[in-house]
């Protein structure tokens, strides 16, 4: 029950490494918040930095108001889950449980009170006097999020805390963890590089790449205002289709010149286009595979793929295409939308036509790319 | 050919037979090893065999011909205590017990603290440390002695100055636990860390029952050291009876003069000084149990 804040924060490690660069975040009270980034982009090293694992180069580091720069994590007042769980192995998983409350020198009746109602919690109750080697991996996951419940501590620290368990489990723990969320009622920090975890988790979400932040807001912001093209195809899933387009304004409206078709961006996006007040321009125009509809037939705004791979996840279908100058787009059209006869003509090598819809398309600058609509 | 087809059929006859050979064979090969065995045990045994028969010898105290005795007896241990044995063997007993203490003690923060903690100058340590282990000990006894002489810890004084000396240099002896302590995720250091254990809490309670085995194997590296140690402690005892170990006390009757009266007494003596070391190995050898760390992390 913290707010933490990190002011300028940096990490140069001794090999002249930059992993973090001036990291400057507000971190409410009670927020859950989640890094997220593709590997080495420096949110492990932050979350560490935060729990006093890694030295902080630069910068400084406050909890609850108080600057925890030079303080040891055992005085930090957090507890943290680890990726790799980190039982103590000799122990069972009463005393690895209990252990954070013996050196507090807490009495045992009140331990084993806390120790078997945070069992109760996770449902490990049966297995507390075995050794972390007798468990499977998500009964041990929930030991360690065990251990670190029972501490009551200011802030929750969570390094990729699902990596290690096959997707039924991490789905199933992915839901007790928002439960575990409302009942603990703290900071939690959770970092992790899957962006489903980040976007069902988070309150708010860090997307950050090679120590930098890239944009931080909650999912349906980073989803639907993506701040660049990083962000952009980095959440979700399929990733956004992202090509070269030529943007044309004629006589106050907009359209966008795609692999020979025109398409028109009215509505919102040719509003903000407007107020913005963009001329004719190179775009990096982005797609989400969602946001693309099959056409009927040839159109002025319709565009001429061939099918390359038809991906059938059971709802849905992913349809990967190549246009005619060779671009690979993924269209996602939801099983139910397609008649019997439309499915049976999805062969490899058909002839789709294809076209946006004009208010999901999203305006990138090439060279900087960032968001055009929402820079 | 017929037959050989027939033979390689797989006909639960057929896997029979070929289960009947594979057990001959295994067998043999056994019978083999185990010969081999018996009679490196033997060879081994021996010297130790004969010791321990020479030691309850009562008939005469010289060295003979013959090896099972005559008269038996424990007329040997008793003439034992009339000597200065028993200084002797105290005088070792603490040498070795304060040295495997103490030098446990210093080996294992030594190679926990490579093992961890990350420092300027710790590569160039470790190397320093290396070269400087390749030197022969010995070089510097010369030196060594005119010290302890300097602080009058020789000759009756031997024992605190050999252990001063034993443990002086204990902190070379790291490679083996820091081996096994890299080997210990060190996200294990890290959990308890933020549980709130100090640096020295997570030795003693998370790190040090997991490496039980290399806490073995140092105590006894440690105890047998000084244990049976003889240059270092005749050097530094100077025919001072008083400040000897049994090994250099032992070795004095051994000269050509005493030989004749004391044979038989070196033998028991040489009983008695396996006796705590045996007691030792037997106690401590269970706990060289594998796979302690099993179910730490995710592997």
């Amino acid at each position: 029950m913290a707010s933490v804040k990190l002011t300028n924060v940096k990490k140069v490690y001794d090999n002249k490494v930059v992993a973090v660069h001036d990291f400057n975040l507000d971190i409410k009270d009670k927020e859950f918040i989640v890094f997220v980034g593709p590997s080495g982009c420096g949110k492990s090293t932050t979350l560490r930095m935060i729990a006093g694992l890694e030295d902080i180069s630069g910068g400084t580091v406050e909890i609850d108001g108080v600057v925890v720069n030079d303080l040891q994590p055992r005085d930090r007042d957090i507890a943290m889950v680890f990726q790799n769980y980190a039982l103590y192995p000799h122990m069972t998983v009463y005393d690895n449980i209990a252990f954070s409350l013996r050196l507090k020198k807490m009495p045992e009746d009140q331990i084993y009170e806390k120790v078997t109602e945070a069992a109760e919690i996770l449902g490990i109750t049966d297995y507390l006097l075995r050794k972390p080697r007798a468990l499977s991996g998500g009964q041990r996951q929930r030991v360690a999020i065990g251990r670190a419940m029972v501490r009551n501590s200011k802030v929750f620290l969570m390094d990729e805390p699902l990596s290690n368990l096959d997707a039924k489990l991490r789905n199933q723990m992915r839901a007790e963890i928002i439960l575990l969320r409302k009942r603990l009622d703290t900071t939690f920090i959770y970092v992790t590089h899957d962006q489903t975890e980040a976007m069902t988790l988070g309150d708010r979400i860090v997307i950050m790449k090679d120590g930098y932040i890239m944009q931080v807001g909650t999912p349906t912001e980073v989803f639907e205002k993506p701040a660049n093209l990083f962000v952009a195809e980095f959440i979700g899933a399929p990733k956004m289709n992202t090509f070269k387009a030529e943007l044309v304004k004629e006589g106050g409206k907009y359209f966008v010149k795609a692999f020979g078709a025109k398409l028109p961006a009215d509505g919102e996006n040719g509003r903000l286009l407007g107020e913005k007040g963009y001329g004719s321009r190179e775009v990096v125009l982005g797609a989400r595979p969602e946001h693309i509809t099959l056409a009927d037939g040839p159109a002025e705004n319709a565009i001429e793929t061939t099918l390359i791979v038809n991906e059938m996840m059971g709802s849905e279908v992913h349809l990967h295409v190549r246009t005619k100058d060779g671009t690979d787009l993924i269209v996602r059209v939801p099983t139910i939308q397609l008649s019997k006869e439309q499915r049976e003509n999805l062969y490899a090598g058909a002839t789709l036509y294809i076209t946006f819809e004009d208010k999901v398309m999203y305006f990138f600058d090439p060279e900087s790319q960032e968001n055009l609509l929402f820079h | 050919m017929a037959d050989l087809k027939k033979l390689s059929e797989k006909t639960p006859e057929n896997e029979l037979k070929k289960h009947v050979g594979l057990k001959a064979s295994r067998t043999i090969s056994n019978t083999l090893i185990y010969i081999l065995l018996i009679i490196m045990t033997v060879i081994w045994l021996t010297p130790f065999v004969c010791i321990v028969l020479q030691s309850f010898r009562c008939e005469s105290t010289y060295i003979v011909g013959y090896v099972i005795p005559k008269v038996w007896g424990l007329d040997n241990y008793k003439a034992l205590f009339q000597t200065d044995f028993p200084i002797w063997y105290r005088n070792t007993l603490v040498t070795a017990l304060c040295v495997s203490v103490l030098q446990t003690v210093i080996v294992l923060c030594m190679s926990y603290t490579l093992s961890r903690f990350r420092f300027k100058l710790r590569k160039p340590l470790m190397k320093f440390m290396l070269v400087l282990g390749l030197f022969p000990g010995m070089l510097t006894m010369i030196i060594l002695y005119r010290v302890l002489k300097d602080l009058g810890l020789t000759q009756a004084n031997a024992v605190p100055g050999l252990i001063l000396v034993y443990i002086a240099s204990s902190g070379m002896g790291y490679y083996i636990s820091k081996g096994f302590f890299d080997t210990l995720p060190k996200s294990l250091d890290e959990a308890a860390r933020i549980d709130g254990a100090t640096r020295a809490q997570v030795l003693t309670k998370i790190i040090l029952p997991l490496a039980k085995p290399i806490v073995i194997y140092t105590i006894l590296t440690a105890f047998m050291g000084p244990f049976g140690d003889f240059v270092f402690a005749r050097y530094i005892s100077m025919n001072t009876s008083k400040g000897m170990n049994v090994a250099v006390g032992l070795w004095s009757w051994l000269t050509p003069d005493q030989v004749q009266y004391k044979y038989t007494m070196f033998c028991a003596g040489g009983v008695l000084v396996a006796i705590p070391v045996t007691i030792l190995f037997m106690c401590l050898q269970k706990y060289y149990v594998e796979g302690v760390t099993g179910g730490a992390v995710k592997g």
